[in-house]
């Protein structure tokens, strides 16, 4: 039992976990009977001490730290024996395990328990919601289902699994035996179980859970119960799990690429999670600082947001929303990249404009931090902010639509193959446009004082975050399943949850742009007769968006249990990750690819894009040219 | 017997080498884009500085308080030479001189020891609190921001020292000295932006 309990591993991370809360009674106590406050034992700062120095007391148990403590007490570090890699039973998914590929798997899975966790959340919403009237919430246990619904599927859905996704497949597309800094990678996965079962847990303390949306407005967050800062502390975990991945992709990309992998021979999703990462390394840092400011004044009594003692509310805004603009672009960037890969390959077409894709996002990465007073137009702001800020939120629609516009080129005259990657991906094309126009209106000023706080914006971030994001998601899930898995998904059941989801997705957010217009308000339990009849049709309509979400668990595991056996290539598509076995082997490549031309020439007669040959005995062509242009007949 | 070293070998191969495509090292790009995100927290707090003088015009510092302008100005001389110092040491590992590396971690520990304890006796001495006013907050979460760093930075030059008298590191191995020493000298250049804008402006 002691071994147990010495060596890395569960037994050791419940012991951490016991350890970090015993440490912060002894951390109150003492300073409470210091400082003569009463009550000595104080349930709510023991909990604040301890929903920090739990989650560390857990980490250092599971053996995230053990490399970087010998090495910095100088003692010999084991020297890595690849006994981290690869994954043979279950159990290795619950320990510290370096291998990206376990690690892709992990991020993959926890967001997907995410995904099902704040979709049953939403489900219980809209039972309350269909009818007017209160019939199974309080309308305070309403605003903690919205609040948490929202901050679990931004913070432990979207952003982390294409994290996962781009785990698994970033390093094989660049010809990478693993990521830059692996044992950075493990922990941070390990951030985000703990991120998440924070923000759940505050279900359970005193006061109930969050209840100020996903956005935590000061100074309502800083008056609220116990459980706000079961997101305060939550949110900080999962920034830092989403700074340090980020980091290690751009690491990666910028280092570890294959010869003859240069810049404009890179993927798209590549492209794309690069242009994220700058995002996330810039960005994030924002949102970090907001939280710590609503936890000072929350904890501590400081007075950031405090008018009468000089504090500045709206500053509070400006700061999150510096944020949390971009943090729109993190989860859209990567699911861009996800499209081009699959619209490419499914259409039998070289990408259309490979390098205006390349720029766009850079662009996007650029002119998002320049509009994020556009959250603020209501606000009672600097007046004058507004008309800069709506011009150059119309500007930011243009690399965006430059996207659009490449991906229906690369569709023309192409070959469609239209299995389930695919029709996710075109059920996104035509969501997103639609997403896309609802927000060029709420960035125009008098548009956006009628419709703001309604409905309409409840349709415009569902139409991109559900018709955009997660159905990128889909798209990418479908069609890496054979690889991640090494096995096939069954297309038929596939086809079925696409066209379930896709019909009840527009059935339920579709009719919320007319009730928006109409005025309903949003994050309310209790509404006015008139929206009766719709409100039931989108509860009915959004049950149903939930069954199709059950189709696809059961495919997802029936498939990975049970499928047929997945070729290497069932694609035939160009990339490097398709050029390995299905799994992939331990350690990726037997020998690193040389890159000899650009990865998107299908159709191209003989181009490749990468060969195992070792480096020297194929030349690399100059970069950026086709290395085999097409034969002239 | 053959047959199974063989296996075994190859069980236990490891992954090939990967391909340097750039000259930029791993560890060294890392800490840049950490001290990136960094630059970006002290920011955050700059934004609420800004707001709450600029913007909201408060007074600075708020009435009836001052601030300790001559100390705080020998305590960033202290900090600046600590960066002096820890280029020193560096330059010596580099030439392979032992004892000048050791003691000039030991002096850089020792300076970057001395400007935390007297921000810590300051904040006791200074005669408001962060609950008085929101300059208050904002001097006490900048500065307390900073402190932060140097301790972190301090628990990096601990280990360097303690590695430095293990034995380890020479002029041909020095990244475990350098990418401690990259984070240093920022948390050093970032006091200086802490005290031109809050003590001096
Ligand atoms: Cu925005």
């Amino acid at each position: 039992m002691t071994a147990r309990l010495r060596a890395p591993g569960m037994p050791r991370a419940g012991l951490g976990l016991a350890l970090g809360i015993a440490l912060s009674y002894a951390i109150v106590l003492p300073v409470r009977a210091l400082y003569g406050f009463e009550p000595l034992v104080d349930g709510d700062a023991v909990t604040i001490v301890a929903l920090l120095a739990a989650p560390f007391g857990f980490l250092f148990g599971l053996g995230a730290f053990d490399y970087w403590f010998y090495w910095a007490s100088g003692r010999p570090t084991r020297p890595e024996d690849h006994s981290g890699h690869g994954a043979t039973s279950w159990r290795d998914y619950f320990r510290v395990n370096t291998d990206h590929k376990v690690i892709g798997i992990q991020y993959t899975v926890t967001s997907f328990f995410f995904l099902l966790v704040g979709g049953a959340l939403a489900m219980l919403m809209r039972a309350e919601l269909a009818q007017p009237g209160m019939q199974f919430v309080s309308t305070d246990a309403f605003n903690g289902l919205f609040s948490v619904h929202a901050s679990i599927l931004i913070f432990l859905f979207i952003i982390p699994v294409f994290a996962g996704l781009a785990n698994f497949v970033l390093p094989l597309m660049i010809g990478a035996p693993d990521m830059a800094f692996p044992r950075l990678n493990a922990l941070s996965y390990w951030l985000l179980p703990i991120a998440g079962t924070m923000m759940l847990l505050s279900f359970l303390v005193p006061g109930g859970s969050f209840a100020t949306g996903w956005t935590a407005y000061a100074p309502l967050s800083t008056d609220a119960p116990l459980g706000q800062l079961f997101f305060t502390i939550g949110v900080q975990f999962a920034g830092a799990s989403s700074v340090a991945t980020a980091l290690n992709f751009l690491v990666t990309i910028i280092t570890m690429r294959a010869p003859g992998m240069s810049f404009w021979r890179m993927p798209l999703l590549v492209w794309a999670n690069f242009s994220t990462s700058l995002l996330v390394v810039i960005a994030t840092p924002f949102i970090a600082a907001s939280q710590f400011f609503v936890l000072l004044d929350r904890a501590l009594g400081f007075n950031f947001f405090v008018p009468d003692r000089g504090g500045d509310v709206l500053m509070y805004q400006h700061v999150f929303w510096f944020y949390s603009h971009p943090a729109v672009y993190i989860m859209m960037l990567p699911g861009f990249g996800i499209i081009s890969e699959i619209i490419s390959v499914k259409a039998r077409k070289p990408i259309f404009g490979y390098r205006m894709m390349a720029f766009s996002l850079l662009a996007i990465v650029v002119l998002g931090f320049t509009v994020w007073a556009h959250h603020m137009f209501v606000s009672g702001m600097q007046e004058w902010i507004r008309v800069p800020m709506m011009i150059t939120t119309a500007i930011i629609a243009v690399p965006t639509g430059i996207k659009i516009f490449s991906w229906l080129a690369t569709l023309w005259r192409g070959v469609l193959h239209l299995d389930t990657p695919m029709l996710f991906a075109l059920g996104f094309l035509t969501m997103f446009v639609l997403g896309g126009i609802s927000g060029v209106m709420l960035a125009m000023i008098p548009v956006v004082i009628h419709v703001s706080d309604t409905y309409f914006i409840v349709a415009h971030i569902h139409y991109v975050l559900f018709g955009g994001s997660l159905f990128t998601i889909f798209a990418g899930v479908y069609y890496w399943f054979p690889k991640m898995t090494g096995r096939m998904y069954d297309e038929r059941l596939g086809k079925i949850h696409f066209w379930i989801t896709f019909i009840g997705f527009n059935l339920t957010f579709g009719p919320m742009h007319l009730i928006g217009m109409k005025g309903m308000p949003r994050r309310v339990a209790d509404y006015a007769e008139q929206f009766a009849g719709w409100n039931l049709f989108i509860s009915l309509a959004s049950f149903a968006v939930g069954l199709s979400t059950l189709i696809f668990v059961y495919n997802m595991v029936a498939s990975w249990r049970g499928g047929p056996r997945a070729e290497a290539n069932p694609w035939r598509a160009l990339t490097l990750e398709w050029q390995v076995s299905s799994p992939p082997p331990i350690f990726n490549f037997d020998q690193i690819p040389t890159v000899v031309g650009g990865p998107y020439e299908y159709g191209v007669p003989g181009a490749v894009h990468g060969v195992f040959k070792k480096p020297g005995e194929v030349a690399p062509a100059p970069a950026g040219r086709v290395a085999t242009a097409p034969k002239k007949e | 017997m053959e047959a199974a070293s063989v296996a075994h070998a190859e069980h236990h191969h490891g992954p090939p080498p990967a391909n340097q495509s750039s000259r930029v090292e791993p560890q060294l790009l890392g800490m840049l884009l950490f001290i990136i995100s960094e630059v970006m927290i002290f920011g955050a707090f700059f934004t609420a500085y800004f707001f709450i003088r600029v913007v909201q015009g408060e007074e600075w510092p708020a009435a009836g308080t001052e601030l300790p302008v001559a100390i705080a100005g020998v305590n960033t001389a202290i900090l600046v030479s600590s960066s002096i110092t820890l280029h020193w040491a560096e330059s010596a590992l580099k030439r392979d001189n032992r004892f000048g590396f050791k003691a000039g971690m030991v002096v850089t520990f020792l300076l970057g020891a001395t400007f935390l304890f007297i921000q810590v006796n300051e904040y006791v001495h200074i005669g408001f609190s962060p609950q008085d006013t929101a300059q208050g907050s904002i001097f006490y979460g900048l500065t307390g921001l900073h402190g932060a760093h140097v301790f972190i930075g301090l628990l990096l030059l601990l280990f360097v020292t303690i590695r430095a008298f293990r034995g380890h590191f020479s002029s041909q191995s020095h990244r475990g000295v350098e990418v401690p020493g990259i984070y240093w000298h920022f948390v050093d250049v970032m006091w200086i932006v802490v005290y031109t804008s809050v003590y001096i402006l």
